[in-house]
């Protein structure tokens, strides 16, 4: 009587598995298979049109020779290395106010919100544009203030400011996530410091930022792949330009892909990003000994 | 019991999700997306639907403008036919070839397509992508179509396309800015160079002519075939040598320096998606392009509703003389395709006579693919007075004067596609100073004969 039906006994034996069977297919066909097929191809010249005819390390040869690649590489990193610190820092300081009892703060975290949210539309990448061609906004103002107007295009570190501060403004994602930390932090180490006579600035460097790195650290890594692999901004607002400055490889990465069919190469270039986005986050991982403090942990 | 029938529940919401992963793939009675090239298989097809009735797909880029006359010239048809019905996919250019290339190879392509006309080199997969038409002779009159015409749009003796339009590049100036700055319009080189100076005296801002990367390979082309009477690549192969070439760009970098146009990057800071929508080409500051005959209606229009300026002046210009022959080309500016794995490439076929051959179909669609190649259509459209009768003089200048071939590849992506194409980076570098006007031949002859295969 007490003894299960097969079926029954299958159920129960597997039933956590057969949960997750959607996602594990998903998994395997939408991801593992890529994943594993575009390491493959990065070693063929696969054209969609014109399927495989060639075969070995030419891309990789091609893209550690080619200075136009090595150029978009470069771009990628130092579009990087602008975006992260001032995103994470921006998005810090923003909730580090919200955090006060402030008269309609609500109102101010979902403004400061909705950038995020926007995302890179259409609609933004028009935004922008009005905001700083040679007769925009930024250029109006300064004008009326009787400076001439700037060519922001006409430089490269112009042209990569308007992308990064693109991503800069939309820290909201980064902000909210600050702000929970933030809430976080016990009062009562805020009190303590100042009846020892610590100022504002000596709490939030020695009380907040401290207790708050782990989630520093996860800002960082999320923004920092995410920096990696910017496509909007030259995509739609500075179109790679002026002359290649702002070309990120995720557009050569795009443009070899579905503008040329050319999958072999793009999987290559899309798997040395992998590689770099990968170091990069392996750095943070290593170095987070030094910085980042566990409460859970003695000794740190 | 109660606990193993909320399993089987679950377990059957499982494998109904999971179902539904599978129901994200292509379900197609279609065979095989590369095609055989067999169009013939569904020939007269009634396939999808009950009562022999056939849906169709037809897809096409363009602007509103084209938009609103296709579907009033699909609804003309399919009341014409009313066994058939016609499912439109369109949109922007912008997109639109990354979008319908992979339409093509995983093959759900749309039964009916506009195309441009360089696909049929990059997409024909040796003439398997699309139905040969010639196969469909008997519902669509290719006898109306330039024979010349026709056989730029044959892979391997099979017919991909049948070509719509005849286009090629004219300049067009806003005569009143010229008026207002008081100088002729250009005639030749020193009349543009007068220009230039003319305007550099008026406003630092203002510019006679605009150029944007691929607009200066097509003027370097142009320069070149007016100076030494030379297509510019024929058999696959450049007919110009390094030399002639740096020649041509110093050229353009002298247009530069004496003001006649903007730099690259001043071009750039304009922000603009194209120079229609320019606010310097709309308020007049840029005073001259180097454009599709096709595409004057959106020029003119945009200077002449300009907020800031309305009503300018608009002009067709003469053909800038730079040597003692005829420089440009001519080329087609687009076709209609039949995809080959469509079911039902007849009705397919008899769409595209509709709107190319048919009288009801030409005059509803007019010049909104350019002027028609179509002599069925040019006659009714003479005897009816349709079409744009800028585009009309513009497509006449421009096809008595530029009889210089083009080669399908100049349109490749390796070579025109932004940022990274052979075009946008030898113009780009050579436009900011990165490099002379001889590394600049050199990297420009380099790309090109890679692109060719050479």
């Amino acid at each position: 009587m007490n003894k299960k039906s097969g079926f029954s006994k299958f159920l129960s034996e597997n039933i956590g598995f057969l949960y997750i069977v959607p996602w594990l297919i998903g998994f395997l066909l939408f991801k593992v298979y890529p994943f594993g097929s575009s390491l493959i191809y990065s070693f063929t010249n696969y054209d969609l049109f014109n399927g495989i005819s060639k075969s070995g390390i030419m891309n990789y040869q091609t893209i550690f020779t080619d200075s136009d690649i090595l150029r978009a590489f470069g771009v990628t990193f130092k579009y990087a290395l602008f975006d992260v610190p001032l995103k994470l820092a921006f998005a810090l300081f923003i909730a580090y106010i919200l955090n006060f009892k402030l008269k309609g703060v609500n109102f101010f975290r979902t403004a400061y919100y909705i950038p995020s949210i926007l995302g890179g539309s259409i609609a933004i990448a028009i935004l922008w544009r009005a905001v700083f061609n040679t007769d925009g906004l930024i250029n109006a103002v300064v004008k009326a203030l009787g400076g001439n107007p700037i060519n922001w295009m006409a430089s490269a570190n112009g042209a990569l400011f308007v992308i990064v501060l693109l991503r800069v403004w939309q820290f909201g994602s980064a902000m909210v996530i600050f702000l929970a930390a933030l809430k976080g932090v016990s009062q009562d180490l805020y009190e303590a410091a100042s009846i020892d006579g610590a100022g504002k600035w000596t709490q939030f460097f020695k009380i907040t930022v401290p207790l708050i790195t782990p989630i520093i650290f996860y800002n960082l890594i999320t923004q920092l792949c995410q920096a990696f692999q910017e496509f909007n901004g030259p995509f739609l607002v500075t179109k790679g330009g002026p002359n290649g400055a702002t070309t990120l490889i995720s557009v050569l990465i795009y443009n070899n892909a579905f503008l040329r069919h050319k999958m072999g190469m793009a999987c290559a270039q899309a798997w040395v990003l992998f590689i770099i986005v990968g170091v990069m986050t392996a750095i943070a991982f290593v170095s987070q000994k030094k910085w980042v403090y566990y409460s859970d942990e003695d000794g740190r | 019991m109660r606990k193993n029938i909320k399993k089987a529940t679950s377990l059957a919401l499982v494998m109904v999700m999971a179902a539904s992963l599978a129901a994200c793939g292509k379900s197609s009675g279609t065979g095989d997306a590369g095609g055989s090239g067999d169009s013939k298989t569904s020939e007269g097809g009634s396939g999808d639907s009950a009562g022999g009735d056939v849906t169709l797909r037809f897809s096409w880029w363009g602007g509103d403008s084209r938009h609103e006359a296709t579907e009033k010239a699909i609804a003309a048809f399919e009341a014409k036919n009313p066994n058939i019905h016609v499912e439109p996919e369109y949109g922007a250019w912008s997109g639109w070839e990354e979008k319908q290339s992979m339409n093509i190879i995983g093959g759900n392509a749309a039964d009916v397509m506009q195309i441009n006309w360089n696909w049929i080199d990059s997409y024909s997969q040796g003439g398997t992508t699309f139905a040969d038409l010639h196969q469909y002779e008997d519902t669509l009159d290719l006898s109306q179509f330039p024979a010349e015409s026709l056989a730029q749009c044959e892979v391997d003796g099979k017919l991909m396309a049948v070509p719509v339009a005849i286009t090629g590049r004219v300049f067009y100036w806003n005569k009143t800015t010229f008026d207002e700055i008081g100088v002729d319009l250009p005639t030749d080189e020193a009349s543009l160079r007068a220009a230039g100076q003319a305007f550099a005296a008026y406003d630092a801002d203002y510019y006679p002519l605009a150029l944007g990367e691929y607009d200066r390979m097509i003027f370097l082309v142009y320069y070149l075939e007016s100076k030494y009477g030379k297509a510019w690549v024929e058999g696959g192969q450049i007919q110009y040598s390094e030399a002639e070439i740096q020649e041509g760009l110093d050229f353009i970098t002298s247009l530069e320096q004496d003001h006649v146009i903007p730099t690259l990057s001043v071009i750039a800071g304009d922000m603009a998606d194209s120079l229609d929508k320019n606010a310097k080409w709309i308020d007049g500051k840029y005073a001259g392009i180097l454009e599709w005959d096709s595409s004057a209606s959106k020029f003119r229009q945009a200077i002449v509703e300009s907020t800031n300026k309305p009503n300018q002046e608009f002009v067709i210009g003469e053909f800038l003389k730079f040597g003692d022959h005829d420089g440009g080309f001519t080329k087609i500016s687009m076709g209609l395709a039949v995809a080959a794995n469509s079911q039902h490439p007849k009705e397919a076929a008899m769409l595209i006579e509709f709107l190319l051959n048919d009288a009801e179909g030409v005059e509803i669609c007019g010049t909104e693919r350019g002027i028609p190649c179509s002599q069925a259509a040019l006659k009714v459209m003479d005897e009816k007075s349709l079409g744009d009768a800028l585009v009309k003089e513009a497509n006449a200048k421009v096809v008595s004067f530029s009889k210089f071939p083009l080669d399908p590849k100049f349109e490749h992506n390796d070579l025109k596609a932004n940022p990274d194409g052979v075009y946008y980076k030898v113009f780009g570098k050579l436009s900011a100073g990165e490099i002379d006007s001889a590394t600049a031949a050199s990297d420009l002859v380099k790309g090109i004969n890679e692109c060719m295969g050479n």
